[in-house]
This record gives C-alpha cells, structure tokens and sequence, in this order.
C-alpha cells in the first residue's frame, strides 16, 4: 500500500472507528446511498460507520444529553434509511443532507423538551458564554477542523456567537437576540454574514 | 436586501421562529437566489458539524439502529422529483427503473426471515432452464392486470438479459422463472398450476446460498404469475413450496416442489 496516497485520515484506521471530514469520499457516500435506497443493510452501516461521529457530534451538542442525543439518533438514521431513494445529488452532498436532518430533528427536540423543563431558564442568561466555550474546547488538532475554526475565527464576534448560539445552541433567532442583547434584525443579517463569511472562508460549493 | 432574504440564514440553522418559517419557506419556493444560498449555507453548515470534536456514540446504539432498519422499507423515490433528475452518477437508466418501482428496493424484514435451509435441499436442486418465452409471454398477455404490473412485466419480458427457467414441479405443475439479473428481478410463472386446496398455498423463496427467504404466496389451480418480491442481488436460487394458508418462514424439505439454480 502507499500510503503517501492514502488521505492521512483513512491510513490505518482501526476498522469500525468512524472516519469524518474530509477522508469520507462523497463520490461513495452517494453510493452507499443508492445502495441503501435497494435495500442494501450492509451499505447502511457502511454509511453510518462512516457519518456517525459526525452526526452525533451535532446532536450530543446541541442536546447536550446522551439520552436524548441516542434516541434523535435513531431517528434521524432510520429517517435516513427511510428516505435514501429520495437523495439525490442536486440536494446536496450525504453528509449536508444527513446533518441537515440530524440538526432540524435535534433542535426540534431541544424546543420539545424546553418546553417541559424550561431549558430556557437554565441557558438563557448563563448559558452564552458556555456555549461558545464548550465547542471552541472541543475542536481537535486536524486539518479540516482547523479549517473550519480558522474560518469561525475570520467572522467578528457577534457574527461567530450569533452563528454559534443557532447552531449548536439550538436557540431561535429571537432567543439569539435576547442572549446578546440586539436587535431581531441584527441578529438575522449577522447569522446569514456569519454563514457567508465561513462558506467564503472555506470555499464551500453547494 | 429585502427584509425576508436576510433569513435565509436563520432558517438553514433552524432558527426562524414558526411564523417566520412559513412565511421564508414560502418565499423559498419563488426565490432562486435564495434557494442557492440555502444550498451552500447548508454545505457550510455541514462543516461546522466537524468542530465539536470526536464524539463516538454509544457502541450499543450501532447495532439498534442496524436491527430498527431491517424493519423499515425505505419509501419509493419521489416521483416529482425523478423527471428533473440527472445525476451523472446514477448508473443509466436500469438503476433508476429499478429504484422506482417500490417492490424493489425492500428486503424487507430479511434478517429476521432469514432462516437457514438444508443442503440436503440444495443438493436436491432441479435445473431446467428450457426457453419457453413465447408461452410465457402469450400467458403473460392473456391475463388481465393492473397497469403497473403490466409495465413491470413488459419491461421485465423486453429487458435485454431476460431469461427463462422452466421446471416441473412434485405436483406435475408446469412453472417457469423470468428472470433478468440488469433488472434485478424475478418473475414466477404457473400454468395450469394444480389446485391445492382453500387452506394450502405456493410459495415463493429466495435463495441465497443455504439461506432460504420466503416470499410471495401464490394461489393454486389455473394461470398463475406472481413477482418475487425479493431483490436479485445475492439470489443464487429460486424454489417453490406448497404451505399451509399463509405461509411458512421456514422451509422444509418435504413441502418445496422445485429448486431451480440460476447460475446454469
């Protein structure tokens, strides 16, 4: 094997550990989808060896409970399985359909269960700075994450909170506003520049 | 810039409040440039999905999600969205024909049905691959159907790699197989198959190797053509059994009344 042509990432990986970022080839996600929509369980968990940690990684963040993050898993996957006829490349790559859906379902959660146990109370005037700090500590030393934070690092603050609170916060953009203390407005463009600024940042194409 | 193309980034991150949701996804479907933007928003947005780091789900929850899909069949392709589509990638148009017809994406429920079969029975297996297409087709003909199943079974007939296997069953009964391995299907033929009775049933499995997955049942006495609801992928082989009413998820020697191998 020569590995210098191998993707750093993929070289010797121990077998069932999950890959992410860039060394998942989007090119055969799209096939393990095509086979998934045929019915093919072993593409499946192909799939989901190859998406996981991604995946969960956005629903335990948002979430923050493993309990809840394991049960939004199961659906979102099962969803996945379920709707893979339905994929196709215009929609995107795999892995922004699947967070997509993984993020839609998981933040959907965090307002269901809000509203039984007034998550809002608990976050909603500590939990800012927290936020921001748990992701930031989180980032590992890799070439695509670095990517990513120094493209989070090229927004201006309140662009990178406001970015920040909705994403992995789970929080509506009124919420968002009310955390930094701006106007409904402020908070709508400085999220869109906040995406325009990170898309630009990484070359992004749709 | 207009106040509602401003959401578009909120509404990628999922935080529109409702009202705002439905009034931005309203104007999404009129609006291409923010269409476009929620296209490479949402690649964005997937790489934002690397920073929180390593987080490995429970091992436990690999294998739940394995046994929760092999209960689900994924849904049929959108049909709407089939006409517009043109993804190079899609491997010429057997792909899509197969992905369209619901039938076929399932093996459904496979693991659990997955039951192993004798090789004793396997050994037993009758191969008669005579070429009785045009009986077949004049069968297939005669016999009134609904319209998507006459389609399915023109384009199975006409597919270029159709072939036909032809067996006689324990009972006398005259069956054949149209298979097309481009198509990925299968297709059970009986004429003048023997009546078994109101409380007995044909029954279709599929084999892969020395697992037999059962399948669709067919009624005894007359004319009868029935797909394999199976998917070819892995079937090495196609057989016939006579069950109680309803069927059996087992085989058993003594019931099944052809075994026909199709890589003769």
């Amino acid at each position: 094997m020569n590995v210098s042509s191998v993707p750093p990432n993929s070289a010797g990986r121990p077998s069932g550990e999950p890959a992410s970022g860039r060394d998942v080839d989007p090119a055969h996600l799209v096939e393990l989808m095509t086979l998934c929509s045929r019915g093919h369980e072993e593409a499946f968990a192909e799939l989901y060896d190859r998406t996981s940690q991604r995946v969960y990684g956005v629903i335990l963040r948002v979430l923050r409970s493993p309990d809840h993050a394991a049960e939004v898993m199961q659906e979102v996957y099962v969803e996945v399985w379920r709707q893979s006829a339905r994929y196709s490349r215009e929609k995107g790559s795999v892995v922004a359909w699947m967070t997509t859906m993984a993020h839609r379902r998981a933040v959907d959660r965090v307002r269901s269960v809000s509203s039984e146990v007034a998550r809002d109370e608990r976050y909603a005037f500590h939990g800012a700075d927290r936020e921001i700090d748990q992701v930031w500590d989180g980032v590992a030393q890799r070439l695509d994450v670095e990517r990513v934070r120094k493209g989070m690092a090229s927004l201006t603050p309140i662009q990178r909170e406001a970015l920040t609170l909705a994403y992995f916060g789970g929080y509506t953009q009124s919420q968002v506003a009310q955390l930094l203390k701006l106007p409904l407005g402020t908070v709508k463009t400085r999220i869109r520049d906040g995406l325009i600024g990170l898309r630009d940042a990484l070359g992004v194409e749709a | 810039m207009s106040e509602i193309h401003s959401a578009v980034g909120s509404y990628v991150v999922n935080a529109l409040d409702p009202d705002e949701l439905a009034e931005f996804e309203a104007h999404l479907a009129v609006c291409q440039t923010c269409t476009r933007e929620v296209e490479e928003f949402r690649e964005t947005a997937a790489q934002l999905s690397l920073l929180p780091g390593a987080a490995t789900p429970p091992p436990a929850l690999r294998g739940s999600i394995l046994a929760a899909i092999s209960e689900v069949r994924p849904l049929p392709p959108d049909a709407s969205a089939k006409l517009a589509r043109t993804d190079p990638s899609a491997p010429a148009t057997i792909a899509a024909s197969v992905a369209e017809r619901p039938i076929d994406e399932l093996a459904l429920r496979r693991q659990q049905r997955r039951t192993r079969i004798l090789s004793v029975l396997v050994a037993a297996v009758v191969a008669a691959a005579l070429a009785l297409g045009g009986v077949v087709y004049g069968l297939v003909q005669s016999r009134q159907a609904q319209v998507a199943q006459q389609a399915a079974e023109t384009e199975l007939l006409t597919a270029p790699d159709v072939r036909t296997y032809s067996a006689t069953m324990k009972d006398g009964g005259e069956v054949s197989f149209v298979v097309s391995k481009s198509l990925n299907r299968a297709m059970f033929v009986g004429k003048d198959l023997p009546a078994v009775g109101s409380d007995r049933t044909y029954q279709l499995w599929t084999l892969e190797g020395k697992q037999a997955i059962p399948d669709n049942l067919v009624a005894g006495g007359g004319d009868r053509k029935e797909f394999f609801r199976e998917t070819l992928s892995d079937v090495t082989a196609l057989a016939v059994s006579i069950e109680d009413e309803g069927g059996a998820q087992q085989p058993n020697p003594a019931t099944i009344q052809v075994v026909t191998d199709l890589s003769s």
